[in-house]
């Protein structure tokens, strides 16, 4: 018994990458005038680009925060996840949603770690602001140069930090401690990608 | 006139990005104020009040993803143990023959000193109770260094205990909530723990920096006061840490700083213990207990017939009371051998019971001075 035969794909399907073919199939139903659609047949609302990440930092800084003894004396990595959300929001869609949650994440890691009310407020708005005023110059780029934005972005959270620190107790805080957790957040670019990968292009609107 | 002629701003509209700068503004605003309202530098109870029922849920949380961690880190060590018995066993049996060698030296000692505090009539410190307690979390940035443990108000901790683990001085308590207390590590860059020498008896203030290496800062004395290998310890000044507890080692870092290697580094700080040590500030009667009489309220006037002598002996009973060391002590008494006088008596107040600052040596005394006179003799 012959199996079926499949249908050749022309060739310009089969060389396009998935972003390319979820702005094709947006481009299509905005042709046809309905809803854009993604893979699942949901519009893309706030609480997917802004609620659930959102959610998602907050408890992978729980997690993260549990006083686990580790081999070797190691401990689990302490990144600030919400610099990964002010920079990838902005560039996603100025919204107004993004600044308050970036506020209200910022109020909990004051109180989960310790910190003056305000410390990771005014650190995380700093972010958000200077993406957001790069964001045409962002958008549409390679991949190299987002990251490139991205480190900037960590620079700059924590050299606010630091002078945030310097002010408040009078001792700068032991910059080796400061690289540490400055590379942690960096390693997060990779939650920048995939959610620019995913929201970036899904909603018409956000164009 | 066409319709819409005379509404000239009707296309005009703020543009999504002015808008959202401007709420960011607002609550950089927000946040800038609430920075400046909520100093760290002057810790108290106070301030920690609205933060006490988050702490509350944050180490539920935390202690519901901890606890079965520990239970298979528990269930491992178990099955360590079992296979590496034969060997620990060994290496336990040579510590315990050289550790009964200490032990027989420690009751010396202490018997020893039993006797000296007893002859120089030496109001000690009591003992301190401890409270067990687990750490649920724990924020290690550069910028906080704290934690979380699962013990509180509820079992007796208050506002300014010190807290220690097997190794050494973990911080002190900074909030407590029924529940849940939170303590500021000793890394921490609020955090100032006043600490000494243990070879020179020299004081200097251990100043977190947000790593794991504090730095020793206004070392008093002269350059060689500070050996890298040196023990350093809570000296007790200003009554916020009980004196003699063990913080770490002196190393010189590549900043050329001198930094404390912290003892708790060795370790994980999992489980820790609250000293229910109350600082000065918190005594019923502090004004009362830090009042220190009058050497001429507990000394009977010098006799008449030897000035010079007397003059002599009540210098020398100041010296005492500044200093309480053992040997101004033993100078006083050997200075002051031919007056007769009747001892000093202790005050009579809530002081007795509560422990007393520990006051500096003078600089010409040091601290192995004196232990190796009280040795000798």
């Amino acid at each position: 018994m012959l199996a079926p035969q499949r249908r050749p794909r022309s060739s310009s399907t089969r060389s396009m990458t998935p972003s390319a073919s979820r702005r094709a199939r947006l481009y299509k139903a905005l042709f046809e005038n309905r809803t854009p659609r993604r893979g699942s047949g949901g519009i893309v609302g706030p609480q997917d680009w802004l609620l659930y990440p959102a959610l998602i930092a907050v408890l992978a800084t729980l997690v993260l925060a549990t006083d686990l003894p580790l081999p070797f004396g190691w401990d689990l990595p302490e990144p600030v996840w919400p610099v990964a959300l002010a920079f990838a929001w902005p560039l996603i869609r100025p919204s107004f949603i993004a600044p308050i949650l970036l506020g209200l994440m910022g109020l909990f890691l004051d109180y989960f770690w310790g910190a003056p009310l305000g410390f990771y407020v005014i650190g995380l708005m700093a972010v958000h602001a200077a993406t957001l005023i790069i964001r045409s110059y962002i958008v549409g780029q390679d991949t190299w140069v987002v990251i490139g934005a991205y480190t900037l972005a960590v620079l700059l959270f924590f050299a606010l930090g630091v002078i945030m620190t310097t002010l408040d107790s009078g001792v700068v805080p032991r910059l080796i401690s400061v690289f540490e957790q400055m590379l942690a957040t960096w390693c997060l670019v990779v939650v920048v990608l995939i959610l620019l990968e995913r929201f970036l292009n899904s909603d018409v609107r956000f164009n | 006139m066409r319709y819409g002629d005379n509404q000239p701003f009707e296309h005009l509209k703020l543009p999504i990005t002015w808008g959202v700068m401007i709420l960011v503004a607002a609550i950089c605003v927000v946040a800038a104020l609430l920075f400046l309202g909520d100093r760290r530098g002057g810790l108290d109870a106070a301030a920690y009040g609205n933060r006490a029922g988050f702490d509350r849920a944050a180490a539920k949380s935390n202690n519901l993803l901890s606890s079965p961690a520990h239970f298979v880190s528990d269930r491992t060590n178990g099955i360590e143990d079992y296979f590496f018995a034969v060997s620990e066993n060994r290496v336990l049996k040579q510590k315990i023959v050289e550790l009964e060698r200490y032990r027989d030296d420690y009751r010396k000692a202490k018997e020893l000193n039993r006797r000296y505090e007893v002859l120089l009539n030496l109001r000690t410190e009591p003992e301190v109770e401890s409270v067990s307690a687990r750490s649920v979390s724990v924020s290690r940035g550069p910028f906080n260094n704290n934690r979380l443990i699962d013990a509180g108000s509820s079992r007796g901790l208050a506002f300014g205990n010190p807290v220690i683990n097997e190794h050494g001085l973990v911080g002190r308590v900074v909030g407590v909530s029924p529940d849940v207390s939170r303590v500021l590590m000793v890394t921490d860059v609020v955090s100032r723990v006043p600490v000494m020498v243990a070879r020179t008896d020299a004081r200097a203030m251990m100043v977190g920096d947000g790593g794991g290496f504090p730095r020793l800062e206004f070392v008093r004395g002269g350059p060689d006061v500070l050996k890298k290998g040196d023990q350093i310890l809570t000296s007790g000044d200003g009554g916020i840490f009980p004196r003699g507890l063990p913080v770490g080692e002196a190393r010189r870092g590549v900043d050329g700083v001198w930094r404390v290697d912290l003892y708790t580094n060795r370790g994980p700080v999992d489980l820790v213990k609250v000293m229910k040590f109350k600082d000065f500030s918190q005594l019923p009667h502090a004004e009362e207990v830090l009042r220190t009489p009058l050497v001429t309220d507990v000394l009977p006037p010098p006799p008449p017939t030897a000035a010079g002598t007397a003059q002599s002996t009540s210098a020398s009973n100041a010296t005492v009371s500044a200093s309480g060391t053992a040997v101004s002590s033993a100078a006083t008494s050997a200075n002051s051998a031919s007056v007769a006088r009747p001892r000093p008596t202790p005050v009579s107040s809530p002081a007795a019971q509560t422990p007393r600052p520990q006051s500096v040596p003078a600089p010409e005394a040091p601290a192995s001075a004196s232990s190796a006179s009280v040795s000798g003799g």
